[in-house]
């Protein structure tokens, strides 16, 4: 299959989108922006000052009051004209994600109609956003709610999902009257840019929607601003849990989602063909860079010839995965995104080899098809014996690497998963009801997949994370970011 | 070739279907007797080619099987994609007729591959194969020349 069109065709200077305006940052600190399939510079982006941050938080604040007092069905045709724009330069979208992060053109499009997904679920809020009434509380009296958007939000946007990510949360901020901020990950932002570009072109008004440059300092202006009343962040644990204190401490509200270690839990009566492709995606789609991804295998039961035919199965399966660039459509898995997460995950192998982890399928060396240079390429790798105190059995790796342990029963097996720090996208594969539901029951799990690999809602459900994978009250997408995005305000009224 | 990814089963789809198209609009040109059934069946492969494509992009999403969901050897699938000058017209019939069964046959596998990985799109697959089975008898049935 031959590679499809690029649409990056030059180097892009990309500049900050504040108040309905490009602007170009004054920041002498520029970061090239490498395609990890290629290495070749597709954009340069600058780390905004800390006055444009705060720029961009002033238009905000300003553009507030007039979009508030926006109808919510006219506040939504801008909602409207954005998803069809959207769908009109899909493919556009979707090329740019994979040039700029290095997935798949199967995965940058799951992307895509996600993100599009979020804006369409959004544009009910006429009747999401409605409040409740109960007249006659007591004689005469009425009593109502009614539900505000509060000011300006933001987002601190991850590099494992660009274009996706920020929209768990934008559409509803906009659809519920509030004014939104976004600073994409530095490492890949092109993809919010080309967004911010069909924002423009959909009619919001200037300051509603903005679009911020940086790194940890802009993020960190942003939080520390009394003008944001809430943020969003998707990222590592560590860094969620600082970013929570800190909206504790500034009075923010605060949806934290955080890392991730899923157990894939494989019973024996699971059906191997159909539950193979489920694991692959699992482990290995997005190139393992995703909180959602597979980490640990879990093969239950005491059958020797059971367990090996499905490690098997699993070895041989990965072992066939077509690596190389994204805009192959042949291509299953692409590069992780960038050097350095190449060199984490192959930190993790080496201490999976030295904590006396078996290597069953060792992707080190990458096979790479088509002439690209391996800077950021990685093929899958599969442990067999990793118990869950041995670091890859316990930390996220966030790449292509699968440990596999065995439980001798379910009860193990839960036992195995509640005992992670994590609890975010766990699954069972299995054809019995019973088995099911029993995880269903007692796994500490936001989101739970029964014979499904990749747990993610749909956007008109909350995107779930407990334990260390979520700090926060209320979730993204649905109904929890309706009111994540607005304050009940209650009337009780009484006519004399 | 190995086709294992939805995008790359897709094209090949909208290969399958622009070929076949183009022998329809040949044979039309050769024997206008029939000119009507072949370019409805031209006609209905362009709607196909807008069935799967809107399927697959309607559905698609981080959470399927893209990836992961075909093992097709596209090489069972192909034919030949024009008409030599001097074929008759029995002979053209029958490398109609064999087209497409090899198109049903890909739909078919496609979607009984893909079945449970890819939300809606076997369903379109196997609906096109179905579709198709007629087109077998029709071509059947046309007067001989």
């Amino acid at each position: 299959m031959a590679v499809l069109e690029e649409p990056i065709k030059e180097v892009l200077e990309l500049k900050n989108y504040i108040n309905g305006e490009w602007v170009g940052s004054e920041s002498s600190q520029i970061l090239d922006i490498v395609n990890p399939t290629t290495q070749q510079t597709i954009a340069r982006v600058p780390m905004s000052t800390g006055d444009e941050v705060k720029a961009a938080v002033e238009a905000a604040r300003e553009a507030f009051p007039d979009w508030r007092r926006t109808p919510p069905l006219a506040r939504v045709r801008c909602l409207f004209r954005l998803k069809e724009l959207m769908e009109e330069n899909f493919e556009r979208l979707s090329r740019v994600q994979t040039m700029e992060h290095g997935k798949t053109i199967d995965e940058s499009r799951g992307e895509t109609r996600r993100g599009i997904e979020m804006v369409e679920v959004a544009t009910g809020i006429p009747s999401l956003m409605m409040g409740y009434s109960l007249e006659d509380i007591a004689a005469g009296i009425d009593e109502y709610v009614i539900y505000q958007p509060l000011g300006v939000f933001c987002h601190i946007a991850p590099f494992n999902f660009p274009f996706m990510v920020p929209l768990w949360y934008s559409p509803f901020a906009l659809a519920t009257g509030n004014t939104f901020i976004v600073k994409p990950s530095p490492r890949d932002p092109i993809s919010q840019v080309k967004l911010a570009e069909l924002i423009d072109e959909a009619g919001f008004p200037p300051g509603v929607y903005n679009l911020v440059h940086g790194g940890a300092d802009a993020a960190g202006v942003l939080l520390e601003h009394p003008d944001i009343k809430g943020a969003t962040f998707v990222g590592t644990s560590q860094i969620g849990r600082d970013i929570y204190k800190k909206c504790g401490e500034t009075g923010k509200r605060a949806i934290v989602q955080g890392a991730a270690k899923n157990f894939m839990v494989v019973m024996p009566d699971v059906n191997i063909g159909g539950t193979i492709p489920a694991l692959m995606t699992s482990f290995f789609g997005n190139t393992g860079q995703r909180c959602l991804s597979g980490a640990n295998l879990v093969i239950v039961g005491q059958d020797d010839a059971f367990y090996r035919k499905f490690l098997n199965a699993f070895v041989e399966a990965a072992s066939k995965i077509k690596v190389g660039y994204g805009l192959d459509e042949s291509i299953q898995m692409g590069p992780m995104q960038s050097p350095d997460g190449k060199e984490r995950v192959l930190g993790f192998i080496e201490k999976g080899i030295a904590e006396g982890a078996k290597l069953a399928l060792d992707g080190r060396k990458p096979k790479i098809m088509g002439d690209y240079p391996e800077k950021c390429f990685l093929n899958p790798t599969v442990f067999e014996n990793v118990t869950p105190d041995m670091t890859i059995g316990r930390e996220e790796i966030f790449g292509p690497v699968a440990s596999v342990m065995r439980a001798e029963s379910l009860d193990a097996a839960i036992n195995l998963v509640n005992a992670s720090r994590y609890g975010n996208g766990n699954a069972i594969f299995t054809s019995s009801g019973k088995s099911a539901r029993e995880f269903q029951y007692r796994v500490e799990s936001g989101n739970i997949g029964i014979n499904i690999g990749i747990v993610a809602p749909m956007a008109f459900f909350p995107f779930s994370g407990m334990k260390d994978s979520f700090f926060g009250v209320l979730h993204g997408q649905g109904r929890d970011a309706v009111r994540f995005f607005t304050e009940s305000k209650v009337v009780i009224q009484r006519w004399l | 070739m190995a086709l294992n990814t939805a995008s790359e089963v897709i094209s090949f789809a909208r290969k399958l279907e622009e070929d076949s198209a183009g022998l329809y609009e040949t044979l039309a040109e050769r024997w206008p007797a029939a000119e009507e059934t072949w370019l409805s069946f031209a006609r209905e492969n362009r709607k196909n080619i807008v069935q799967v494509e809107r399927t697959y992009y309607g559905v698609i999403s981080d959470a399927l099987e893209g990836c992961f969901a075909f093992n097709l050897d596209a090489d069972g699938y192909t034919f030949p994609a024009g008409l030599p000058e001097k074929t008759g017209y029995s002979d053209a019939l029958g490398q109609a007729v064999a087209m497409e069964e090899k198109i049903i046959r890909f739909y078919s596998e496609a979607a009984e591959q893909s079945k449970s990985l890819m939300a809606d799109v076997p369903r379109a697959f196997a609906l096109i194969a179905r579709k198709r089975e007629g087109r077998i008898a029709a071509l059947q049935s046309l007067p001989d020349r």
